[in-house]
């Protein structure tokens, strides 16, 4: 390589990296905050109750809307549960305490209500699990005459925003976990199933129901 | 060869328990403080003694380690699997002691010598606490394991009367106070172990005093040698003493509450049994058959055991006294249980019938802290009601660390903002990305290519974003959700 070489091959470097100086702009450094370091974390015992006062949601319903599911059938994709029993499902005992919640086990896993016979659904409320602050993940509420769900389905509600349920994106918000549970409006939707799937919980992997009940009128 | 074969089949069984999945329970919040610190060790190559808010340095040094012998240099590079496996070879050094430590106290009256120690072995190695721990990043099973070394140690030079013992043993005590500074608990509770039980006897050696001093001297050469970051940071010989302001300013009468506080039969009910949430948590079979061996050692002729029941009773008594309490603190009183345990068994061997009976009794407490075991370190490690899992990290941690690459690749420049008043782990699993920052309460420049903010400071972070965000929750730990801000399209 001779003299002309090497100054070619300078100028190419020196424009180079001119360039970027030559437009005036530089990636900006920025310095984040480090993590401070801190003791081991306290325990939350707190009861997690909605504060009083707050709304809950109104669904305006015919006049003879009454409640379909309790005591009727239920079955899950985890028909041994190692704590409590499906029949806990529909059993009216929505208080949450130890012995009246089903745990159902890892990843995503439903629960379905055999109403018996097809009925126009008013309402699906759930109380997955309250007395600590939680948010279950991919909540998907369906209704179907098909017992597989494979045809006939109608979701009226699916938080799965990242469709890792594989069941299809929700666009519907997730919720804290609180005693007031959750309300969905079925807008009358025709089925004799109702089936719900969650996948984990912000507290653990698992999957919990203290109570499913299904409001409408007999078809 | 083949008398040390059941020995080796037990640390075996203590190995595989403690190395199996070493990576799937998520990091626990102190686990995840004590990795980045191993990690700034690994990046920096230096090591600062924190009497505040950390313990002592062996965990960190040991870590470091043996994160350069799997070829891990950076914190980036660092891994659960290699953090785990410290507590873990410590854990089943404990159990290769532990027998050591009844194979040299010349029980009498139990048939072959060498079965009590096998048993206590056997209870160490399958004890739910001690198999927990274990595999758990935090300093006590070093400190566990180091203390029944100082007392291996102690009780050769006791038997032998030679130097070099009581120099190994106060090696030991030096590892003990460089690990945790609780050390002078068990010490004085194996002193008074010895006072009460062997007044007027006297050790082998002629010159007790000159073997003091050398023990004395080792234990401070060694403590001192690790607090000064091998002589680079002598203002950590100060820190060690000031760790015990710190305590006592923390854990005064005129403190605030920790947080912590429980019940002074917290440790009772863990070694009993109790329903928690629908699941039974017991280790009641052992705990009798350690009942049984404490009255057996009462009334029985050997010191040592006499000994060992007084320091069960000793440490027991402390950790229940003491208002702060948290569950690793029982690996601290397995050592001795399992000794008194396996006590038990030699006195059952006694009666009629009595090797059936002492048979049906191990197998029936091998078989329930077998299943216990099980239960809290491998099908439900991380869950809430799992006593040992004490506010430990939900599942939900390991999705973090996807979200925030998804996050850089389509933002490279960041930031990804944590803003939470409590944020640990995350800044284990958040380790090596750039442009990653940490804030208690919400800073005034909000907007990310990804922010999480714990549900306490969701309202003030959300009024501060310019740009539209979708918002989830994702959770740190049981009761603490956090809210997930992604920049929409």
């Amino acid at each position: 390589m001779n003299i002309r070489h090497l100054t070619l091959l300078f100028s190419a470097v020196a424009l180079a990296t001119g360039a970027s100086a030559a437009d005036g702009k530089v990636p900006l450094k920025v310095e984040y905050p480090k993590p401070l370091f801190a003791g081991t974390p306290r325990p939350i015992s707190l009861a997690n109750l909605e504060p009083a006062g707050t709304k809950r949601p109104v669904i305006m319903v015919s006049a003879d809307t009454k409640l379909l599911s309790k005591g009727k059938k239920v079955t899950s994709s985890d028909s041994l549960p190692v704590i409590g029993e499906l029949s806990f499902i529909t059993d009216g005992d929505k208080t949450g305490i130890d012995g009246a919640y089903v745990e159902l086990g890892p990843n995503t896993q439903w629960v379905q209500v055999d109403l018996g016979a097809s009925a126009k659904v008013a309402a699906v409320a759930v109380w997955h699990f309250h007395s600590q602050a939680r948010v279950y993940h991919d909540v998907i509420v369906q209704i179907s005459d098909d017992p597989e769900f494979k045809k006939g389905v109608t979701t009226i509600f699916n938080n799965d925003d990242d469709n890792s349920s594989k069941l299809g994106k929700g666009s519907d918000k997730s919720y804290v976990e609180t005693n007031n549970g959750r309300v969905f409006d079925a807008k009358g939707t025709a089925g004799r199933y109702v089936r719900l799937y969650s996948n984990g919980n912000t507290s653990d992997e698992l999957n919990h129901y203290c109570e499913i009940e299904v409001f409408g009128t007999a078809k | 060869m083949l008398r040390w074969l059941p020995l080796a089949l037990i640390a075996f069984v203590a190995l595989g328990l403690r190395t199996r999945d070493l990576a799937t329970r998520p990091m626990h919040a102190d686990e995840a403080n004590q990795a980045v610190k191993t990690g700034e060790l690994l990046d920096s190559g230096h090591y600062t003694y924190d009497p505040r808010d950390h313990h002592g340095p062996t965990l960190y040094y040991a870590a470091a380690a043996l994160a350069r012998l799997r070829g891990e240099r950076s914190l980036a590079e660092l891994t659960e699997t290699t953090v785990r496996l410290v507590p873990a070879f410590f854990g089943t050094a404990a159990v290769i002691l532990i027998a050591a430590l009844v194979a040299g106290a010349n029980l009498p009256a139990t048939g072959s010598p060498r079965w009590p120690a096998l048993a206590a072995a056997l209870f160490l190695a399958v004890s739910p606490p001690a198999v927990y721990y274990s595999r758990y990043f935090v300093q006590e099973t070093l400190l566990a394991t180091f203390t029944l070394a100082a007392f291996v140690c102690g009780q050769r030079w006791w038997r032998t009367g030679l130097t070099r013992w009581a120099v190994a043993g106060g090696a030991c005590v030096g590892l003990m106070q460089a690990t945790k500074a609780s050390a002078p608990l068990f010490l004085l509770a194996g002193v008074l172990s010895l006072w009460i039980t062997r007044s007027g006897l006297r050790p082998a050696t002629r010159r007790p005093g000159r073997d003091a001093v050398a023990a004395l001297l080792a234990a401070s050469a060694t403590a001192a040698v690790l607090f000064s970051s091998f002589g680079t940071n002598p203002s950590g010989l100060r820190d060690a003493l000031a760790a015990y302001v710190h305590a006592a300013q923390r854990f005064g009468t005129d403190a605030a509450p920790t947080g912590h506080e429980k019940p002074w039969w917290y440790y009772l009910r863990i070694f009993g049994w109790y329903r928690e949430g629908g699941l039974l948590w017991y280790e009641a079979p052992f705990s009798l058959l350690a009942i049984g061996g404490m009255l057996a050692a009462f009334r029985g002729p050997s010191r040592f055991l006499r000994g060992v029941a007084v320091y069960a009773i000793a440490t027991t008594l402390a950790f229940s006294l003491f208002a702060y309490k948290t569950p690793w603190h029982t690996v601290d009183l397995v050592p001795a249980f399992a000794i008194l345990a396996a006590v038990a068994l030699a006195a059952l061997t006694q009666g009629r019938a009595g090797r059936l009976v002492a048979g049906v009794a191990a197998t029936v407490v091998i078989a329930t802290l077998l299943q216990q075991t099980w239960r809290s370190s491998f099908t439900r490690p991380a869950d809430w009601r799992n006593p040992f899992a004490y506010v430990h990290s939900s599942a939900d941690v390991l999705k973090y660390r996807p979200l925030a690459e998804a996050a850089l690749a389509r933002q490279p420049a960041g930031p990804i903002r944590i803003i939470s008043e409590e944020y640990w782990p995350l800044p284990w699993y958040l380790r090596g990305l750039p442009n990653v920052g940490f804030w208690s309460t919400a800073p005034e420049e909000c907007d990310g290519a990804l922010i999480v903010a714990s549900a306490a400071q969701a309202e003030a972070v959300r009024a501060r974003l310019r740009r539209k965000y979708s918002e989830t929750f994702l959770g740190l730990r049981p009761g603490f959700v956090c809210m997930i801000f992604t920049p929409e399209p």
